[in-house]
C-alpha cells in the first residue's frame, strides 16, 4: 500500500502550519521528514494518520493494505504513550484485544513481536522498571504487532540519550532489513534522517512547504557511523536547513 | 593535582544542604497522642481540669470496656456500619458514575457542573427534615443522607481525575483504532484511578461526620444516636467513647483505601 | 469520684463562708445598685411565671436587674447555667440536667410547671395514620413509636411511665427538635407523643393528630419543670437565690389567679395573655396567640414549691435507665435548703 498526499495545506485558526505538500511514500521504504521546530512537521504526520483534518488537499491510500493488517496506519510516539498500569505484554495485548483474534494467535503475536525487539525476557515488566530504550522497544514491539502497513513514527527517539538512540537505530535498521516496512519518520536530528531515511524531506519553516527530497543511495544495511558520503549528506541538509532554522528561531521570540 | 598550592591555608567545605526533607518518624505520632491523654488524665485526677470540662481518661477507657462487654457496642456499631456501607456506596457509585459522564461528555459537563457546583456547599443536615418527609425516618433516609453528602465531592474529584487523564495516552488509544468503551475502560478509567482513589478518602470521611447528622432522626441505635444521647445527657465519657470510635472508623477506613491503592495502583512511580 | 468528694467539702466551706457574707449583704441598704443576673427562658407559656415577674416589676422590687436569654431548647440552657452564662433558668428535669448536677455545675432549688389532675394538663398523641389505624387510647400503643426529642428528655420519661402503667412496649424515635416530632408525627414518621396542651391543642384542631389521653392520668403530680441554677450559686449567693425565687412566686401566683384558677376575672386574664404574647407567640397577631397562649396555661407550683416525690420518681427512671449515674441522689439533684 502506498500514500499519497495531494497539495495538502492546513491552518490552525488563522495560522498556516503546512502549504502544499505533495508526497508519494511507496510501499517498503522509510520517509524522514525534517525541517526547523515549529515547521508543522509532527502536525504532518498525524494528518498522514488520521487524527487530524487536513484543512486543504488530500491524503490518498492507494493499493489494498495487506488482509493481515490489523491497523494499517499505526503510530510511534515520541513519549511511547505506554500504559503505565500495563506490563509489557499488556501494553502489547491491548492493541489486539478489540479484534476477536483467538487468544492463542494473540499469545503468538505478543510472543512474536517481543522477540523481534528483544524484550522477550521483559514481558511482564512494568512500564516504571524500564529505562527509557526498553520503553520505546516495547511501544515499537506494540507498532508491530499489529502489522502495520505503514509505520508514522514521530520523533521516536528523542527522548532517549545518545547512546541508547544509536543502539535503538541499529534495531530499527536490522528489523527494516529482515522484513521491510514502510514508515513515514518525523526527526529532527539529522543524524538519525541519514541512517534511516531512503529519502529525507526538507521542509521550509512555518507554513512548511517542501524545500527539497533528497535520496540517499546506500543501503540500510551498509550505513555505518562516520561514513563519509553520509556526513556529506548530512552536512548538506544543515545547510539547506540552517537559514530556516535561524529564522524560525528568531520568529518564536516574536509570537 | 600538581598544580594546586597545597601551603595555602586549607578547610573542608563546610556542609550546607541539610533539612527541608522530610523524614520518616512513626513513633511521634503516637508519643503525641500518649502525652496528651497522660496530661488530660493527670490534670482531671489531680483537678487543675475540672470534671465539667474533660473526662478522666481512664474513665472513658472504663465507659469503652462497659461498653464492649455489655454487648451493646456491636447494637450501635452494627446498624452505623451499615448506613455507611449502604450510603457511601450509593453516594459513591452514582458519584463516580456522574464524575465519568462529565468528564467523558461536553453536553453533561456544561449542564451538570453547575448543577454539582451549587449542591456542594448546602450543608445536608440542613435537608434532614426534607429527607425525612422523602424517605421516611427509617433506614431508606439516613442511606439518602450518606449518599447524597459523599455524592457530589465524589463526583468532582472523579472528574478532575478524568481530566487529568493524560491525552497522548487517549490518542494513542485512537491511533490504534480502539473502540470508544475500550478507550474509556481501559486508558480513561485506570487513568483516572488514583484521583478517583484519593478523592474516596475525603468522601469516606464526610460519610463518617454525616453519620452524626443520620443518626439525629429516630434512630435508636447507631454511634452517632449514642454520640447524641450523651450530648444531651452530658456525659462526657460516654460522648468521648463515641468520638473515639468514629476516629477509629475514620483511620480504618483511610487504612483500607490505603490498602486499596497499594493493590490498584502499584503501577504507579 | 475523688475529685468531686473533694470539690463538694469544698463547697461545703465556701457554702459556710457564703452565709456569713450574705447575712454581712443583707445590711446593705435597698438603694444599692441592683444585682444584675441573666435568666434562660424558651418563648413557651410555661416560661410565663418570669416574663411576668420582670414585666410587673417583681425582680426590680427584689433588687434583681434581669436580663432574658432565649433558647430555642432546654438542653442548652442547661449547659449555660453550667457555663455561667445563665445564672436561673426554668427547665424540665431531664438527664443531661442530673448529669450536670451530678458533676457539681447545677442545682434545682424550686418547682415551676405542675400536673394538676384539676387542670388540662400534657396530653398524649397520636398521629392521624396511627389514629385511623385504631389507637383510639394510650393501652392501643403496644410495639409502636414514641417521639421524643433525646434520650433522656422529660417526653422520654412520660413514654416510659405511659408505658408501664399500660404494660405495653414503645420504641423511642430520638428527632431532636421539637419541631421535627411535630414535623414526623404530622406526616404520619412516629405514631405518638406527649406535649404540653398549648401545642397539643391547635394541633389535634388542624386534624393531623389526634389526643387520646392525659398525661395526668399516668404521672399523677408530675413536676413538669423546675427552677435551677449553677451549683456555686446555690450554695454561695443565697440571697440573690432567694430574692429570684420570690420575685418569679410573685408572678406565677398572678399567672395562677389570672389564667389557671381564673380567679382574678377575665379583665386580668385578658392583660395577662397580652402581657405573655409580648413573649410567646410573638410572630402571630393577638387574636390568633391568645387561645393559645389561654390553652396552654398550666400551675405554676406556688412558692416554686417542690414536688420531691415526683422528682425522686424521675430520678429513679433516669437511674434505672442508665441514663445517669447510680451515685446521683435526690440531694445532689436538689438543693434542699431552698425547697423545704
Amino acid at each position: 500500500m502506498d500514500l499519497r498526499l495531494e497539495s495538502v495545506g492546513h491552518h490552525y485558526g488563522d495560522m498556516e502550519v503546512l502549504s502544499d505538500i505533495n508526497l508519494d511514500i511507496p510501499t517498503g521504504k522509510i520517509v524522514c521528514i525534517v525541517g526547523p521546530s515549529g515547521c508543522g512537521k509532527s502536525t504532518l504526520l498525524r494528518l498522514v494518520g488520521g487524527l487530524e483534518l487536513p484543512t486543504t488537499g488530500r491524503i490518498l491510500q492507494i493499493g489494498t493494505p495487506p488482509a493481515d493488517s490489523i491497523n494499517p496506519l499505526t503510530y510511534v510516539f515520541q513519549d511511547f504513550a505506554l500504559l503505565p498500569w500495563r506490563s509489557a505484554e499488556g501494553n502489547i495485548s491491548l492493541v489486539l484485544e478489540d479484534h476477536k483474534l483467538p487468544s492463542s494467535r494473540v499469545t503468538e503475536i505478543i510472543a512474536d513481536v517481543l522477540a523481534r525487539t528483544k524484550l522477550t525476557e521483559f514481558a511482564k515488566a512494568y512500564p516504571k522498571q524500564l529505562s527509557g530504550g526498553m520503553k520505546q522497544r516495547v511501544a515499537i514491539a506494540r507498532a508491530l504487532a499489529v502489522n502495520p502497513a505503514i509505520l508514522l513514527m514521530d520523533e521516536p527517539l528523542s527522548a532517549l540519550d545518545s547512546q541508547t538512540r544509536e543502539l535503538l537505530m541499529d534495531d530499527l535498521v536490522s528489523l527494516w532489513t529482515r522484513e521491510p516496512f514502510t514508515s513515514v519518520y518525523v526527526t529532527h536530528n539529522l543524524n538519525e534522517a541519514v541512517r534511516l531515511g531512503h529519502s529525507i524531506v526538507v521542509l521550509s519553516r512555518r507554513p512548511g512547504r517542501i524545500r527539497e527530497i533528497v535520496d540517499v543511495a546506500i543501503p540500510l544495511g551498509d550505513r555505518e557511523l562516520g561514513d563519509p558520503e553520509l556526513e556529506r549528506q548530512q552536512k548538506h541538509l544543515w545547510n539547506l536547513m540552517r537559514d530556516e532554522a535561524l529564522a524560525a528561531d528568531k520568529e518564536l521570540l516574536h509570537v | 593535582m600538581s598544580e594546586i598550592d597545597t601551603t595555602s591555608a586549607s578547610k573542608t567545605v563546610e556542609f550546607r544542604g541539610g533539612g527541608f526533607a522530610p523524614q520518616s518518624r512513626k513513633w511521634v505520632g503516637v508519643a503525641v497522642f500518649i502525652v496528651l491523654i497522660g496530661f488530660v488524665e493527670l490534670g482531671t485526677r489531680v483537678g487543675f481540669i475540672t470534671n465539667l470540662t474533660l473526662p478522666i481518661p481512664s474513665d472513658v477507657f472504663a465507659t469503652f470496656v462497659d461498653l464492649w462487654q455489655s454487648g451493646l457496642l456491636w447494637k450501635h456499631l452494627v446498624p452505623s456500619i451499615m448506613r455507611l456501607i449502604v450510603g457511601a456506596t450509593i453516594g459513591v457509585s452514582l458519584g463516580i458514575g456522574v464524575g465519568i459522564l462529565i468528564g467523558l461528555f461536553s453536553l453533561i459537563r456544561a449542564g451538570l457542573i453547575p448543577l454539582v457546583a451549587a449542591i456542594f456547599p448546602i450543608p445536608k443536615i440542613a435537608l434532614l427534615p426534607l429527607f425525612v418527609i422523602w424517605f421516611g425516618i427509617d433506614e431508606t433516609s439516613k442511606y439518602a443522607l450518606i449518599a447524597f453528602g459523599t455524592f457530589t465531592p465524589t463526583v468532582v474529584a472523579t472528574y478532575g481525575a478524568v481530566d487529568n487523564v493524560d491525552r497522548s495516552l487517549i490518542r494513542m488509544g485512537q491511533s490504534f483504532s480502539l473502540s470508544w468503551l475500550s478507550i474509556v475502560r481501559k486508558i480513561v478509567l485506570p487513568g483516572a484511578m488514583p484521583g478517583i482513589l484519593s478523592g474516596l478518602r475525603i468522601s469516606l470521611a464526610i460519610a463518617i461526620i454525616l453519620l452524626v447528622a443520620a443518626e439525629m432522626l429516630g434512630a435508636e441505635y447507631g454511634i452517632g444516636a449514642y454520640i447524641l444521647e450523651a450530648g444531651s445527657l452530658y456525659d462526657l465519657e460516654r460522648l468521648f467513647v463515641g468520638v473515639a470510635i468514629l476516629s477509629i472508623l475514620g483511620v480504618l477506613v483511610s487504612l483500607v483505601i490505603g490498602m486499596i491503592e497499594k493493590q490498584l495502583l502499584s503501577w504507579r512511580v | 469520684m475523688k475529685n468531686l468528694i473533694s470539690r463538694r467539702t469544698t463547697l461545703g466551706l465556701i457554702s459556710m463562708i457564703g452565709a456569713t457574707a450574705a447575712a454581712l449583704t443583707s445590711a446593705i441598704p435597698a438603694y444599692a445598685a441592683d444585682t444584675k443576673i441573666n435568666v434562660g427562658a424558651l418563648r413557651f407559656t410555661s416560661h410565663a411565671a418570669s416574663f411576668v415577674a420582670f414585666e410587673r416589676g417583681y425582680f426590680k422590687d427584689e433588687g434583681l436587674d434581669v436580663e432574658f436569654k432565649f433558647f430555642q431548647a432546654a438542653q442548652p440552657m442547661a449547659v449555660a447555667v453550667a457555663s455561667k452564662d445563665v445564672d436561673y433558668a426554668v427547665t424540665a428535669i431531664s438527664g443531661g440536667l442530673i448529669s450536670l448536677a451530678e458533676k457539681g455545675a447545677a442545682k434545682v432549688i424550686g418547682g415551676a410547671l405542675l400536673e394538676d389532675p384539676a387542670i388540662d394538663g400534657q396530653k398524649i398523641l397520636v398521629s392521624d395514620a396511627a389514629f385511623k389505624e385504631g389507637i383510639t387510647e394510650p393501652a392501643k400503643l403496644d410495639g409502636r413509636s414514641f417521639a421524643m426529642t433525646q434520650a433522656g428528655s422529660s417526653f422520654h420519661y412520660m413514654g416510659a411511665r405511659i408505658a408501664d402503667k399500660e404494660g405495653i412496649t414503645l420504641s423511642f424515635k430520638p428527632l431532636q427538635k421539637v419541631g421535627a416530632v411535630i414535623g414526623a408525627l404530622k406526616s404520619g414518621q412516629v405514631d405518638a407523643w406527649s406535649i404540653v396542651p398549648h401545642i397539643a391543642k391547635p394541633l389535634a384542631g388542624s386534624g393531623a393528630v389526634h389526643i387520646i389521653g392525659n398525661v395526668a392520668d399516668y404521672i399523677p403530680d408530675y413536676q413538669v419543670t423546675v427552677v435551677f441554677t449553677s451549683a456555686d450559686k446555690a450554695a454561695n449567693d443565697r440571697d440573690t437565690s432567694m430574692a429570684f425565687l420570690r420575685a418569679f412566686s410573685k408572678g406565677a401566683d398572678d399567672f395562677n389567679a389570672a389564667l389557671v384558677d381564673r380567679t382574678a376575672g377575665d379583665e386580668a386574664a385578658e392583660e395577662m395573655v397580652k402581657l405573655v404574647h409580648k413573649y410567646v407567640y410573638t410572630d402571630r397577631p393577638y387574636e390568633k396567640a391568645a387561645p393559645s397562649i389561654i390553652n396552654g396555661a398550666m400551675r405554676i407550683s406556688p412558692n416554686a414549691a417542690l414536688n420531691m416525690a415526683s422528682v425522686q420518681d424521675q430520678l429513679d427512671w433516669f437511674k434505672a435507665e442508665k441514663l445517669v449515674k447510680d451515685s446521683v441522689t435526690i440531694d445532689t439533684l436538689v438543693d434542699t435548703s431552698y425547697t423545704n
